[in-house]
C-alpha cells in the first residue's frame, strides 16, 4: 500500500476538511511547541501525531501474530531429522522444568512429517500445510531464544523486552515511535479473544504515555466499548457536540498557554469519527465472498482467528501502527501448552493455519505485504525430550525455539539461524527476544538503541540494554 | 558509538610498537615490577580491556573494572579476575588465552586482540605478583566522593530566610517572597490573582478531590473576612474527603493495589486496612515523621504498646495496636513474585520493597544497586544488601499464589498472648469434636461388614457387575467391575465373586480409592496387599501408587507389565521379577518407619519372589490414604488391560499368603439402623468443625512481623544462587551508614523507620515538603518528585525547599500546617485564566522565558485525575456515596483456585468515592486504566495525564456520564420550574458559576431544538443533554 493512500485520512487534512476554525490554528500552534520531556515525540505535544522515525523505514505498521502457551519448534519449523532416528534414547539435557543441572532424559519424535515448499526449499511440517505454500514470503528464525521458561515471564519478554518488571509492550513503544496517520483508530489494537499470560500488561503503556496503549478488541459483537452512541440520534448528538463545541472553543481561546484543552477537544471530533469508523473497519459486510474464502471465514461471522486475521488488514488499511492478533487465552487447556498430549497442537496450528495464509495472501495481492512487517511468535517452544520414553506431550523450552517474519522489508524464502541436531540448543544464528523487538523496530525506521524513554531517572528502551538488529535477513 | 570506534581505532594504533616485547621479560632482570608494569601491563589494560572494565567510563561489562588494583581484586560475576602469583587459577588469564568454558577476551567483535607476547607479559606479570600501583578513585556507587559531598539533596538543610524583594506589597506569605524573588531574578511579572469563585475550586478540587457545591460557594463568597480563606482552607483540611484526596496520593506512591500480582493475582482482602489507615492517619493529621516510621516498623511500636499494662486505656490501646500493625501494609502491598510462602522469589518481592523505600521516603532509585552499584547515584551494591538483610529478616504476609492457594503469615490485629488464648479455645473445641468424630467412625467400622482391611468395599464385593467401579472407588476410563476379575486368593478377604478389569485407556486413566482417613506413617508401620492378573499379552505397562493425595506425595509405586514387575527406587524403575500373562498374583508391603523402607513379597501359584529393603520416596510427607493405577509405569509403550481386586491398606498385618480363608461378618437390622445414626453424627460433627475452624477469632493484617535477625549475602548481578560476601544491615552510607547494633534481636526496621525519617536526614523532610508541592502545582520545586539524585532535575527554588522543609521539621511535621502555608501563598493564588490580549506584556515575556512555569508567574489548568472525574461527576449528579465502604467482595477464600492460566479477576461496582474502587495489580480497572489512574506495579509519583479519543468516548456514551447528567437534570427540573433559574443552578452545580447571557443564550436555544426533536420527555432529555454537555466540557474537566 502506497503512504499516499492514507492522503484522505491524514489528521491535518481531516482537520482542514472539516473547517473548524480553531482546531486549525490551535493545532498549527501546538504542532509548533515542544514537550522537551518526550525524547522522540518532542516537537508536537499531541503524543499521537504522526511522525518519521530515525531512519527510512521498510515498513509502514508491523501485524504481530501471537500464539500463546509455547509453540513447539520441532513440530512446526524446525525440520530434526535425527530427532526421528533416535527416538527413545537417552540425552544429557542441560535444563528441566526451569532448572539448570544434568537431566537424563528421552527424546521424542514429532508426530508429524516435514516437506520442503517453495522455490526456497524451506522446511515445514504438516502442522501448516497451508501456510506452507508462503514459505516464499517468510523468514523463519530457527534459532531463536529467550530467558524465561514460565508463561508469564516468557509473555512478558516477548511483549515487553522484560520478564520481570512491568515495562510499556512492543506496539506502545512503536506508537510512542511514530505516533498514527488515523485518529480515528487506536494506533495499537489487540485483537484477542482472551488475555494471555500476563494479561493486558501485555499491550500495556506502563510509563509511556497512556495514548499509547494497546486498545483491546474482543472479537464479537461489540469490540470496542462506549462505540455505541448513547443519544437518542445522531442528529441528537450533533447537537450536543455543537453546544460543547462551543463552550470548548471559548475555553481554548481563553487558555492558549494549556494545549490539553485544545487536544481534548478534537478528540471529540475524533472520538465522533471513531464511532462511525471504527464500527466500518469492524464490519466485514462488503468483503467479498472469495476474501472471506480465503481467511476461511462464514459470511457474517464476527469472531475465529480468521475474523481477526481479516479485521487486521482492513485495519492495516485504515492507519492503525501495530496490531496484534493472539489466538488462545491463558487457559492451558486451550492453547499451545500440551504437556499432557502434543496431538493437541493439530486442533490449534488448524485453527491459525488457513487465516494466517489467507491474511499474507491478501497483504500480497493488495500490494501491501512489501510495506507491512507481519511477525510470528510465541513464549518459547518444548522440549524434544521427556522424562520418560514416549511420553505424549512435551514441556517449555525456551534455549531454542522457532518464529518468522513476512514483508515490511524482510526477505522471503530464508531460513536463519540452526539449532543443534535435535532441537536442544541454538547452533548458530542465535536471535534473542531483544534481536526480535530490535528487528521490528528497524523495519518500521526505529533505532532501539535510540528509541528511548526517560522513567525514574533513567532512559528506558523496549530493548533493555542489549538487542541486536538481525540485518542477514533485510532484503 | 562512534566514539567507541574511535577508541577501538585508537587502541589498534597503539598495538604496533607493544609487539616488540622479548619472550620472556622479567629475565630481563633490570625491569623493576613498576616499570615493568607501567611500560607492558598498564598500555594493554589501558588499549584493550578498560573500554568495557572501566568506572571512568561508566562501564563494568560482567561487573568487572580493571581501572585500578581493587578492581581486579574484588572481581565481577565471576569472582577475583587475578590470582597473584598463578596465572592458570586467573581468570583474565584464562580469558585473554581463550580457554575452553571462559568468555574470551577480548571479545571478537569487538575488533580488538592480543598479541602472543602481550599475552605473555599479563602471565609473566601476573605470575611475579601482580604488581598493581593503580589506587580507585574513591567512590561511592556511580559518584566521586567530592561530588557526593556537593551534591544538593546531601546537603544538610539550609538555613534560610525569605528574601528581601523589591515587590514587597505583593507578598502574603513567606513562600511569596522565595517566588518574587525568582521572578524578579528573572525578569518575569506574576499575572493577577484568581478571583474568589475561581480560587475556592481550584482549593477545593486539589484538596478533596471534588468540585465544591453551591452552598459552599455561597458561604465562601459571602465571607468578607480577612479569615475567609483560612477558615475555608481548615475546613476543607478536617473534612474527610481531604483525607482521602490526599490518601490516595499517598497511594500511588505506596503502589497501593487490592491483589498481589504474581501470575494468578490473588486477591489480598485485608490490603483496604493498610488503605483506610492511610486516609485515617491523615484525617487525624499525624505527624509525617510518625507516619513513615509506622509504616516500616508499626508492628514492633505495637509491641512496646501491648507491653505497657495501664488498664484505663486498654481499649484505645487495642486499637491503636491494630492500627500500627496495619501501618506495615506499606511494605506488604507491593508487588509479589512468589507461588508459595517460601524464599523461592522473595528477592524479587525485596526488590519491590526496597526500591519503593527508596523512591517513597527519600528520592532514590536504591533498587538500581541490586545487580550492580548504582550507576549514578551514590547507592552501592553493599547498601542494598545491607538492607535486604532488614527484609530477609522479617516475616512477610504471603497473599495466597499458584502453589499454595491459601493466605499465610498474616500479622494478628491482636497481641499474641490474646492469639493464643483464642487459638487455644479453638483447639479445644476441635479437639473435643474430632475424638467425637473418631469414636463414631471407630463404631461405625465395627458395624460395617463391607469394612475390611482399611477401607470400605476394598474387595469391590459392594460393586455392580458391569459397571465401573463407584463410591469409595473413582474411575476413569474402559474399566468394569466383572466376576471374570475375581481374584482366586482369600486370605486376606476370604472368598468374593468380582473384581475390576481396568482397560487400556491413557495414561492419566485407571482407577483410585481414598481411604476416609490419612494413614501416618509413625512408630508403627503400614501395610500394603493387592491382587492382580494381566489377562492378554499386551504392551506397555501401569503403574500402582501409594501416597497422600493424587501424586501430591508419594510413598512407593511398582509397576506391572505383561511380563515384569518393577519397583521405583530413587526415582529409577528397576525390574525385580518376572511375570506370567494370565495368572494371578498377590503383592504384599509392609512400609517401615524405624528404617523409612518398604519391603515384602509377590506370591502366586507356585511362585513367590520377595522384595527387599527399598527406600520409600524422599519427599514423602509419611502420610498415605490413597491408591491408584493409572499407566504410568516402567514401560511407555501403551498402557495394558489388567484386573484388580483385594485391595487391602491397614496398619495391621494381613494373613500370610496361603493362609485359611477369612470369615467375614454379616450386618443385622439394629446394627443398620446404628449405623445410619453415626453416618448423620459424623456429618453433623464435620460440619461443627468446619465451622469452628472458619471462625474468625480476630482481624489480621497485610503486613509483616519479625522473622529471625540475619544479615544478607550480596547477590552477583542479582542472582539468588549467586552470593558473596555478607553484609551487616545498615542504613545507605551516603545517608550516615548507621548500623543495626549486633546481637540485636530485631530486624532493624525499627532503627530504619527512625533512619528514614530523621530531621538530619537530608531528603526525609525535603522529599516529602515536594511532594505536596507537586500535589498542590502539578509540577514540584524539583519536577522529578521521586528522584532526588544525579538523574533528577535540581530544583527550581532551592531556598524555598530548604525553608519549607526545615519549617515542617520546626512544626513537629505538621502536614496541615504544611498545606496551609502553601495554599495560603499568594502564588497558589494566582490566575490561570491569562488572557494573552489583555495581558500582553506580562504574558508573552513568560511564555518566551518560562513556557513551562517553573518559576510560577501563573496557575496552570490541570485536568482532573481519574478519581476527580468520577467523584465529581458523581457528586454533582447526587449519585455518589460518601459512606467508607465495607471489604471488598471477593470470592470466598475457600473457593480460591486462582493460577496464571486462570487468574483472578474482578470488577466491582460501586458509589463510593474511586479511592475504595478494587485495583487490581495485573489487570487495570477499566475506568482507572482509562484514565491513567496509577499503576500499581510500581511507585507513582506521579500521573500521566493523557488525551486519547478513547477517554472521549467513555465521556460520551458511557453508563456512568449518563446517568449522572439524567439524574442531574431531574434533580434541576424538581427543585424549580423557572427555566432560567434552573440554568443558573445547573451551571453552579457544574461549574460553580453563573451562566453568562451568551451562554444562557446558548443553552435555551439548545434545549428548545433537542426537546424538539425528541417524540417523548423532551424536557427531560434535553436537560440530561445539556448537563452532560456542562460535565464534559473543559470548563469542567480542568481545574482553573
Amino acid at each position: 500500500m502506497k503512504r499516499n493512500e492514507f492522503k484522505s485520512l491524514n489528521r491535518r487534512e481531516w482537520i482542514r476538511a472539516s473547517g473548524r476554525g480553531v482546531g486549525q490554528i490551535a493545532l498549527a500552534s501546538m504542532l509548533a511547541q515542544s514537550d522537551g520531556l518526550r525524547g522522540i515525540g518532542a516537537g508536537s505535544s499531541d503524543p499521537l501525531s504522526a511522525r518519521a522515525g530515525h531512519h527510512g523505514a521498510s515498513a509502514d505498521r508491523i501485524i504481530f501474530i501471537y500464539s500463546t502457551g509455547g509453540v513447539s519448534h520441532v513440530d512446526t519449523w524446525d525440520y530434526k531429522p535425527k530427532l526421528y532416528q533416535d527416538h527413545g534414547k537417552k540425552v544429557t539435557a542441560s535444563r528441566w522444568l526451569n532448572k539448570p543441572g544434568a537431566f537424563d532424559r528421552y527424546l521424542i519424535k514429532p508426530r508429524w512429517t516435514f516437506s520442503q515448499y517453495g522455490q526456497s526449499g524451506t522446511w515445514v511440517s504438516d502442522l501448516f500445510p497451508k501456510l506452507a505454500t508462503r514459505v516464499d514470503d517468510l523468514c523463519v528464525f530457527n534459532a531463536m531464544h529467550c530467558e524465561s521458561d514460565g508463561h508469564d515471564k516468557g509473555t512478558l519478554a516477548a511483549h515487553t523486552g522484560s520478564a520481570q518488571f512491568a515495562r510499556p509492550s512492543h506496539g506502545a513503544w512503536v506508537s510512542y515511535g511514530l505516533g498514527t496517520v488515523n485518529e480515528n483508530l487506536p494506533s495499537f489494537v489487540v485483537l484477542a479473544p482472551h488475555a494471555p499470560y500476563a494479561g493486558a500488561q501485555t499491550w500495556g503503556s506502563d510509563f509511556l504515555p497512556g495514548c499509547h496503549q494497546g486498545t483491546h478488541v474482543i472479537p464479537g459483537d461489540e469490540p470496542l466499548e462506549h462505540l455505541k452512541p448513547r443519544a437518542s440520534s445522531p442528529a441528537q448528538q450533533s447537537l450536543e457536540l455543537e453546544l460543547l463545541g462551543k463552550f470548548n472553543t471559548k475555553s481554548v481561546e481563553s487558555s492558549p498557554l494549556d494545549p490539553m484543552l485544545e487536544a481534548r477537544m478534537r478528540s471529540f471530533q475524533t472520538a465522533f469519527g471513531m464511532q462511525r469508523q471504527a464500527p466500518e473497519a469492524f464490519d466485514l459486510s462488503t468483503e467479498s465472498e472469495s476474501t472471506l474464502k480465503m481467511y476461511g471465514l462464514e459470511a457474517g461471522q464476527t469472531k475465529g482467528f480468521g475474523w481477526q486475521c481479516l479485521v487486521a488488514r482492513r485495519l492495516a488499511e485504515r492507519g492503525v501502527r501495530f496490531i496484534e492478533l493472539i489466538d488462545t487465552g491463558s487457559n492451558s487447556g486451550e492453547n499451545w501448552d500440551s504437556h499432557g498430549n502434543m496431538q493437541d497442537h493439530e486442533r490449534l496450528a488448524k485453527m491459525i493455519d488457513q487465516p494466517i495464509c489467507g491474511l499474507l495472501s491478501d497483504l500480497k495481492a493488495r500490494g501491501m505485504l512489501e510495506r507491512t512487517l507481519v511477525v510470528w511468535t510465541t513464549e518459547f517452544g518444548r522440549t524434544p525430550f521427556h522424562q520418560t520414553a514416549d511420553h505424549p506431550g512435551r514441556e517449555h523450552h525456551n534455549l531454542v525455539f522457532s518464529s518468522w517474519m513476512a514483508g515490511g522489508g524482510v526477505r522471503g524464502g530464508v531460513v536463519h539461524g540452526k539449532s543443534d541436531e535435535y532441537g536442544i540448543e541454538v547452533d548458530e544464528g542465535g536471535v534473542h527476544t531483544h534481536d526480535l523487538h530490535a528487528t521490528m523496530l528497524h523495519c518500521v525506521g526505529l533505532d532501539h538503541e535510540r528509541l528511548t524513554y526517560r522513567h525514574a531517572g533513567r532512559d528506558y528502551r523496549l530493548t533493555d540494554v542489549s538487542g541486536r538488529v538481525v540485518r542477514e535477513v533485510l532484503g | 558509538m562512534c566514539d567507541l570506534f574511535c577508541r577501538f581505532f585508537r587502541a589498534l594504533c597503539c598495538l604496533v610498537p607493544l609487539v616488540v616485547g622479548g619472550l620472556s621479560p622479567i629475565a630481563k632482570g633490570q625491569e623493576t615490577p613498576s616499570d615493568f608494569f607501567e611500560a607492558r601491563i598498564r598500555p594493554i589494560l589501558v588499549d584493550h580491556c578498560e573500554i568495557c572494565h572501566s568506572l571512568s567510563t561508566q562501564k563494568s561489562s560482567g561487573g568487572l573494572v580493571l581501572d585500578s588494583a581493587d578492581g581486579w581484586k574484588t572481581g565481577g560475576d565471576s569472582g577475583p579476575a587475578i590470582v597473584p602469583g598463578n596465572p592458570k587459577e586467573s581468570l583474565l588469564i584464562r580469558a585473554v588465552r581463550r580457554d575452553q568454558g571462559h568468555s574470551p577476551m577480548p571479545p571478537a567483535d569487538s575488533g580488538l586482540s592480543l598479541t602472543e607476547s602481550q599475552i605473555r607479559d599479563l602471565e609473566a606479570w601476573v605470575l611475579q605478583g601482580a604488581f598493581d600501583p593503580r589506587k580507585s578513585a574513591e567512590r561511592i556507587g556511580g559518584m566521586r566522593a567530592e561530588e557526593v559531598r556537593s551534591w544538593w539533596s546531601f546537603q544538610p538543610l539550609g538555613s534560610h530566610e525569605p528574601p528581601e524583594v523589591v515587590h514587597d506589597r505583593w507578598v502574603w506569605n513567606p513562600i511569596d517572597r522565595f517566588v518574587v524573588a525568582g521572578l524578579e531574578a528573572q525578569g518575569l511579572e506574576p499575572v493577577s490573582t484568581a478571583s474568589k469563585r475561581e480560587w475556592i475550586r481550584r482549593v477545593t478540587l486539589d484538596l478533596t478531590g471534588l468540585v465544591p457545591t453551591p452552598e459552599q460557594i455561597q458561604e465562601y463568597l459571602a465571607d468578607e473576612s480577612p479569615q475567609a480563606d483560612a477558615r475555608l482552607v481548615d475546613r476543607l483540611l478536617e473534612s474527610y474527603e481531604h483525607a482521602e484526596r490526599y490518601g490516595r496520593h499517598w497511594l500511588d506512591v505506596a503502589r497501593y493495589s487490592d491483589t498481589a500480582g504474581d501470575g494468578a493475582d490473588y486477591p489480598v482482602r485485608e490490603a483496604y486496612r493498610y488503605r483506610d489507615w492511610v486516609i485515617r492517619s491523615i484525617h487525624r493529621n499525624k505527624p509525617w515523621d510518625q507516619f513513615v516510621r509506622e509504616q516500616i516498623a508499626g508492628d514492633l511500636f505495637a509491641k512496646d504498646l501491648a507491653g505497657s499494662s495501664d488498664a484505663a486505656d486498654a481499649p484505645v490501646r487495642l486499637e491503636t495496636y491494630a492500627d500500627l500493625v496495619t501501618a506495615t501494609g506499606f511494605l506488604a502491598v507491593g508487588k509479589r513474585y512468589g507461588y508459595a510462602p517460601n524464599a523461592d522469589f522473595q528477592h524479587l518481592d525485596f526488590a519491590d520493597a526496597i526500591d519503593s523505600i527508596g523512591r517513597s521516603f527519600l528520592g532514590l532509585s536504591i533498587g538500581c544497586a541490586r545487580c550492580h552499584d548504582h550507576k549514578y547515584d551514590p547507592i552501592t551494591v553493599q547498601d542494598y544488601y545491607a538492607l535486604y538483610g532488614i527484609m530477609q529478616s522479617t516475616l512477610w504476609a504471603f497473599p495466597g499464589g499458584e502453589e499454595q492457594k491459601r493466605p499465610a503469615n498474616f500479622p494478628a490485629l491482636v497481641p499474641p498472648e490474646q492469639v493464643a488464648q483464642l487459638e487455644r479455645g479453638r483447639t479445644d473445641r476441635l479437639r473435643s469434636i474430632d475424638e467425637g468424630i473418631e469414636r463414631a467412625r471407630a463404631e461405625r467400622m465395627e458395624l460395617d461388614p463391607s469394612y475390611h482391611a482399611g477401607g470400605i468395599d476394598l474387595d469391590l464385593e459392594a460393586q455392580e457387575v458391569g459397571k465401573p467401579p463407584t463410591k469409595a472407588w473413582l474411575s476413569a476410563g474402559p474399566n468394569v467391575v466383572s466376576s471374570e476379575s475375581q481374584s482366586p486368593y482369600s486370605h486376606v478377604f476370604g472368598q468374593g465373586t468380582r473384581g475390576v478389569r481396568v482397560g487400556a485407556g491413557t495414561p492419566f486413566e485407571g482407577v483410585r480409592y481414598v481411604l476416609d482417613r490419612k494413614l501416618t506413617l509413625t512408630d508403627r508401620p503400614l501395610y500394603f496387599a493387592i491382587d492382580f492378573r494381566v489377562p492378554e499379552s499386551t504392551q506397555g505397562s501401569c503403574r500402582l501408587y501409594l501416597g497422600r493425595g493424587v501424586i501430591e506425595s508419594t510413598a512407593l509405586e511398582c509397576s506391572i507389565s505383561k511380563d515384569a514387575f518393577a519397583i521405583k527406587n530413587a526415582g529409577e524403575w528397576k525390574v525385580v521379577s518376572a511375570l506370567e500373562v494370565g495368572k494371578w498374583y498377590h503383592l504384599q508391603l509392609k512400609l517401615d518407619p524405624s528404617d523409612m523402607t518398604w519391603s515384602g513379597g509377590l506370591y502366586g501359584d507356585e511362585f513367590e519372589a520377595s522384595i527387599s529393603k527399598t527406600p520409600v520416596s524422599a519427599t514423602w510427607d509419611r502420610q498415605a490414604d490413597t491408591f491408584i493405577c493409572d499407566g504410568f509405569g516402567h514401560i511407555g509403550d501403551g498402557v495394558l488391560a489388567r484386573d484388580l481386586d483385594n485391595l487391602g491398606i491397614h496398619t495391621e498385618p494381613f494373613g500370610a499368603f496361603g493362609s485359611p480363608a477369612l470369615e467375614r461378618p454379616s450386618r443385622s437390622p439394629a446394627s443398620q439402623e446404628r449405623f445410619a445414626s453415626l453416618d448423620k453424627q459424623v456429618k453433623e460433627l464435620q460440619a461443627q468443625r468446619a465451622a469452628i475452624a472458619a471462625e474468625v477469632l480476630y482481624g489480621v493484617a497485610y503486613g509483616v512481623s519479625e522473622a529471625k535477625p540475619t544479615d544478607a549475602r550480596i547477590q552477583l548481578r542479582g542472582e539468588p544462587s549467586k552470593t558473596s560476601d555478607e553484609v551487616p544491615r545498615r542504613f545507605l552510607s551516603v545517608l550516615g551508614g548507621q548500623v543495626v547494633p549486633r546481637d540485636h534481636a530485631e530486624s532493624g526496621r525499627r532503627e530504619l523507620a527512625y533512619w528514614l525519617s530523621d530531621p538530619k536526614n537530608p531528603l526525609a523532610a525535603r522529599v516529602f515538603v515536594n511532594r505536596v508541592w507537586h500535589w498542590h502545582f502539578g509540577q514540584g520545586l524539583v519536577p522529578t518528585t521521586s528522584d532526588f539524585g544525579v538523574r533528577g532535575q535540581a530544583p527550581s527554588h532551592p531556598e524555598l525547599l530548604d525553608y519549607l522543609a526545615q519549617r515542617f521539621i520546626e512544626s513537629g511535621w505538621d502536614v496541615r500546617q504544611l498545606h496551609r502555608w502553601i495554599v495560603l501563598s499568594r502564588t497558589y493564588h494566582l490566575t490561570s485564566h491569562v488572557d494573552a490580549q489583555e495581558d500582553t506584556d506580562r504574558v508573552s515575556k513568560g511564555r518566551q522565558l518560562d513556557p513551562s512555569n517553573r518559576w510560577l508567574w501563573r496557575s496552570v489548568k490541570r485536568p482532573m485525575d481519574a478519581e476527580t472525574l468520577r467523584d465529581s461527576i458523581l457528586s454533582v449528579s447526587g449519585l455518589l456515596d460518601r459512606g467508607v465502604p465495607k471489604e471488598h467482595p471477593f470470592p470466598s477464600v475457600d473457593t480460591w483456585a486462582f493460577t496464571i492460566h486462570n487468574p483472578f479477576h474482578a470488577v466491582y461496582d460501586s458509589a463510593h468515592r474511586s479511592v475504595y474502587l478494587m485495583q487490581q495489580r495485573n489487570r487495570k480497572h477499566p475506568y482507572l486504566g482509562l484514565f491513567d489512574g496509577a499503576d500499581p506495579n510500581l511507585s507513582v509519583d506521579q500521573r500521566q495525564a493523557t488525551t486519547t479519543p478513547t477517554q472521549t468516548l467513555y465521556l460520551m456514551n458511557s453508563p456512568l456520564v449518563h446517568q449522572a447528567s439524567e439524574s442531574l437534570s431531574k434533580r434541576c427540573i424538581r427543585t424549580t420550574l423557572d427555566v432560567t433559574a434552573r440554568l443558573q443552578l445547573v451551571y453552579e452545580i457544574t461549574l460553580g458559576r453563573p451562566a453568562s447571557q451568551e451562554e444562557q443564550a446558548q443553552c435555551l436555544e439548545f434545549l428548545e431544538a433537542y426537546a424538539q426533536r425528541e417524540s417523548s420527555d423532551g424536557e427531560l432529555k434535553a436537560w440530561g443533554a445539556l448537563c452532560r454537555v456542562l460535565m464534559t466540557s473543559n470548563s469542567f474537566l480542568y481545574i482553573d
